[in-house]
């Protein structure tokens, strides 16, 4: 589909650069809803993610009640959510696992690949590269376009007869391929799989473009060794997601054929309570988890990267000083790309997978610790003896250094199959993750919004409420994942209904009530950021400083509120790269500035 | 290479034009290929793996052995397949004779070249339709599978489920290169590219044909060969 | 992008003679597997087998290499852009060994703890009325 559309569309913007020239008159249609400006399709991507975001919350807290409170009944949830999903006052075991489900693939793909790299590589390529737009406006469009409808059916999926797919976020068959083994995987799945379709494929439309603009489109001096570090972790970004996405796409066409064509790709050796034995044979299960990581590991650094971009760029500038090893984080970060795609089966260590095999993944997982941590000594290098603004955007960088720390730690544990024995499939593995990869690219997310939003919609945010926001957010993330650590240890495994049955996790029942209290209190927060948000975009305090933040990039060359071609004149050319921060007695020298005579050597 | 204006002193990497001396086009196509090889990667490489953890497998010289029009009792390994093969190489050429002719700004050699292309894709697709129908006349089909190991022993259904999942793929992709094809021929026809002055959409075009092809090669030796 | 249109114009090298030299390595190469494949149905000893298979991806990989290098031009680009395109295929190599290595082990694991399926996959059958697999009942 995606390639018709490449060709019907990439000629018919050839003369790109002529983009802002004619002032054609804009209607409400083509400005807000199918707007082919980089800069709307980010805000469109960003508030799409931040519903999602919400729901995917709501989701959480709805759980966690269940997981706090395991004898509560909470009648008048009932009178909300219907007799589906809560019966007698106690969320029923099928919407438990509804939720657990939808909780996942929503905050995995729909918030933090969408919401974060859709959001900030739309926005944030063209502006910081020096381009008009992006390579294909057009493809862009179809690409939010297609996540909007994704969107759309997913959410349907929720109201279906039988219930949205319930069999974990990453479907694995048997259970997402038999609609006779659990209700949760009738229609809810078939719709489940449509979503993820059109996801992928508005992933691949965005990555194509993202890619192409990097290189094609950078503006007169741009080398790429000048590029500021976001733009590095979103390319690397969307090189991830265009060579992994396309597995994932096979993978699930052939579990659709499970599904729906009696074939039996993943299917051998089943029997099904109440239909009997199953004739399925020759297949194997452990096939689809290769397929399902061979993209799904890869998705964590989709996730984090765009983050640890972000995060390096709004550290170096409130830090009033120069990104520490420049060189040395392009490098970890593309070594990170390569590793990604070799350490898929990590997760797999005790499904089946190959003794053997599993400790050749062993070392390929470890060696992630190298350019790891070189990313963050070189954080941490760059804040020390530097004069730090604390801007709600740099906290928000801090505090993602701070979990990036410690949930990459666990990872060592848990990337060893002999300790994977005994800690898979506990809290353990969700502290690890949790923290890792759905916190830290969350703070860099906020981090992100924080420091662009006078970009985006030339307002600010409030600042008492941001700090308000950051400090409940870093401090309940942490009293929330922290105490997983413990009980995973202790082997209470995840994916579990009712706690309270078990004799030894009955000590665990104060602190799961605790973790959920914090649980909603954190979600609480995040309304409240909602609010100073919307708030903001109205009502917030006006910029006036074409360049707030007194930072480097091109991106604040631009007017106040750029319209669409972002420079009213020519294209600024670019002399130097990103971060001359305190350099030469100069507090920041922007990457226009011509190299002076007498300019000592960067 | 014709290296009389990429000489090796411009600085490609300096921003302000593209570092690969191709329009952005072109680079999209390129890495939506890469893409679609990963899918058919992740195909092909599934089939193997389910081919090695199994314990039999079909002689693909015993299923694929017939032609249309074959005399009662023959048994012909390997004819129409090649005949296949070379169908779409055919077609490859003439895709690049377009091409060529596109360099050329000859319209005429295009339109010829074109219409021969569209014809070898059609001709593909009829030949895989008449293999289609003849294997399922024969028991074939998705979650269904007459022929037995080499061995003899009971041969689970995967052999057929992949055979017609990948080349069903495979011929969806051949499919929308011939939409692809015919859009080209009447926007050639209609001048659209001589007045444009270049004929870069025909060479995009023709990189997504020649992938299909590719693909066949590939899909070739590993489904009826090995 | 006008300019590097303009660049592009005198970047295609090769011409017909270069179209016509690969249509026929492509077709003698065809030839090859083909006749590599009519041999293999005669041959029983699996060492061999396995020699010719290998032989015939050798074959499947050059073939593959004249389609991208001339047919779709990749030689003919700038080295960088070849290394772009090349170098991401390297993950192939690991996407392959890791699967059927896997695949190959599974197939171990089951004949060595499922001894009912392995005595039945050694059972030879009847060529018989298609096995047709119920669609799972809903």
């Amino acid at each position: 589909m995606s390639n018709e559309v490449l060709h019907a569309h990439a000629e018919a913007i050839t003369v790109h650069g002529d983009h802002h020239e004619h002032h054609h008159q804009e209607t409400f249609i083509s400005k807000y809803v199918f707007s082919q400006d980089h800069k709307m399709i980010a805000k469109q991507f960003l508030i799409t993610g931040m519903v999602w975001a919400v729901l995917g919350g709501l989701m959480s807290v709805l759980f966690r009640l269940q997981l706090g409170y395991p004898d509560a009944h909470f009648t008048w949830l009932e009178d909300i959510l219907g007799k589906w999903w809560v019966k007698d006052g106690r969320i029923t075991p099928e919407a438990y696992y509804a939720l657990v489900t939808t909780h996942g693939t929503v905050l995995v793909f729909f918030v933090l690949t969408a919401g974060l790299s859709g959001t900030f590589a739309n926005f944030l390529i063209p502006l910081q590269i020096g381009a008009r737009d992006m390579a294909s406006p057009f493809m862009n469009m179809l690409s939010y376009w297609f996540f909007f409808t994704a969107s759309i059916v997913m959410i349907s999926s929720m109201f279906v007869e039988t219930g949205p797919f319930s069999g974990g976020w990453t479907a694995y068959p048997p259970l997402s391929a038999l609609g006779s083994a659990s209700p949760g995987s009738k229609t809810g799945m078939d719709l489940w799989l449509i979503a993820m379709a059109l996801f992928v494929v508005s992933s691949l439309l965005g990555g194509l473009n993202y890619i192409a603009t990097v290189l094609n489109m950078r503006t007169k001096g741009m080398s790429m060794t000048r590029l500021p570090l976001t733009i590095w972790a979103l390319f690397f970004t969307a090189v991830l997601g265009v060579l992994s996405f396309p597995v994932l796409f096979s993978g699930f066409i052939l579990l659709i054929f499970d599904r729906n064509f009696g074939t039996s790709f993943y299917l051998s050796d089943i029997y099904v309570n109440g239909v009997g034995a199953l004739q399925n044979e020759g297949g194997s299960a452990i096939l689809y988890q290769h397929l399902f990581w061979f993209l799904g590991h890869p998705e964590v650094y989709i996730i984090l990267l765009p983050a640890m971009g972000m995060v390096s760029e709004i550290l170096s500038t409130n830090a009033r000083k120069p990104i520490f090893g420049y060189m040395a984080m392009v490098g970890s970060m593309f070594a990170i790309a390569v590793l990604a795609f070799l350490v898929w089966a990590h997760h797999m260590f005790v499904t089946g997978l190959n003794p053997f095999l599993g400790s050749v993944f062993v070392l390929l997982t470890l060696l992630i610790a190298v350019p790891s941590a070189i990313k963050v000594f070189n954080w941490l290098t760059t804040l020390w003896k530097g004069n730090i603004r604390f801007t709600p955007g740099m906290l928000f960088a801090i505090g993602f250094v701070s979990l990036f720390i410690s949930g990459g730690l666990t990872g060592i544990y848990v990337g060893n199959s002999a300790l994977d024995i005994h800690l898979h499939d506990t809290y353990f593995v969700i502290a690890h993750f949790h923290i890792v990869m759905g916190v830290a690219s969350m703070f860099g997310m906020f981090a992100g919004i924080y420091h662009w939003f006078p970009k985006m919609y030339g307002r600010y945010l409030n600042n008492t409420l941001a700090y308000i926001h950051f400090w409940v957010t870093l401090v309940g993330a942490y009293l929330i994942f922290w105490p997983m650590h413990y009980e995973g240890l202790a082997g209470m495994p995840r994916r579990y209904y009712d706690y309270s049955t078990w004799e030894s996790f009955k000590q665990f029942a104060d602190l799961n009530r605790f973790i959920s209290i914090v649980a909603m209190i954190v979600f609480a927060t995040q309304i409240l950021f909602l609010f100073n948000f919307f708030y903001s975009i109205f009502k917030g305090r006006i910029v006036t400083k074409q360049n707030p933040w007194n930072s480097n990039t091109l991106e604040w060359t631009t007017p106040i509120r750029p319209g669409h071609g972002n420079w009213p004149g020519e294209i600024p050319e670019v002399h130097r790269w990103a971060y001359d921060y305190g350099k030469d007695g100069k507090e920041f020298i922007p990457q226009t500035t011509p190299v002076g005579a007498e300019e000592s050597q960067h | 290479m014709s290296t009389t204006t990429v000489s090796a002193t411009t600085k490609w990497w300096s921003g302000g034009k593209s570092p690969f001396n191709v329009e952005y086009g072109k680079l999209m196509m390129w890495y939506f290929l890469m893409s679609d090889a990963f899918t058919f990667g992740a195909f092909l490489i599934s089939y193997g793996t389910i081919r090695f953890s199994s314990t039999g497998w079909p002689d693909p010289n015993k299923v694929f052995s017939s032609y249309p029009f074959m005399p009662e009792g023959a048994h012909a390994p390997l004819v129409f397949v090649s005949i296949m093969t070379f169908i779409l190489i055919l077609s490859s050429v003439t895709m690049v004779l377009a091409v060529h002719g596109g360099h050329q700004m000859n319209k005429k050699v295009v339109v010829t070249n074109l219409i021969l292309t569209i014809l070898g894709g059609l001709a593909f697709l009829s030949c895989q339709a008449w293999e289609w129908t003849h294997l399922h006349h024969e028991g074939a089909w998705w979650g269904s599978n007459p022929f037995l190991n080499a061995d003899g022993t009971q041969s689970s259904t995967n052999f057929t489920n992949y055979f017609f999942t990948i080349t069903g793929f495979h011929g969806f992709h051949v499919f929308s290169g011939v939409i692809i094809n015919i859009v080209m021929l009447i926007m050639t026809l209609n001048n659209v590219f001589e007045k444009r002055g270049h004929y870069l959409m025909i060479e995009k075009a023709g990189l997504y044909w020649h992938f299909v092809d590719l693909v066949w090669v590939f899909v070739f030796t590993c489904f009826y060969l090995i | 992008m006008e300019q590097s249109h303009a660049l592009h114009i005198e970047n295609h090298g090769g011409g017909k003679k270069e179209i016509i030299n690969v249509t026929i390595i492509l077709s003698v190469l065809t030839i090859i597997e083909l006749a590599l494949g009519f041999w293999l149905m005669s041959i029983t000893n699996e060492t061999i087998r396995l020699t010719i298979k290998g032989v015939i991806v050798i074959l499947m990989l050059s073939k593959a290499f004249y389609i991208v290098a001339y047919f779709m031009h990749l030689k003919h680009e700038i080295r960088n852009m070849i290394m772009t395109i090349v170098v991401p295929l390297l993950l192939f190599v690991w996407f392959i060994i890791a699967f059927l290595t896997d695949g190959n082990s599974y197939k171990n694991l089951r004949n060595t703890y499922d001894p009912y399926k392995k005595e039945r996959s050694t059972e030879k059958v009847e060529k018989k009325e298609a096995v047709k697999e119920i669609k799972k009942a809903e």
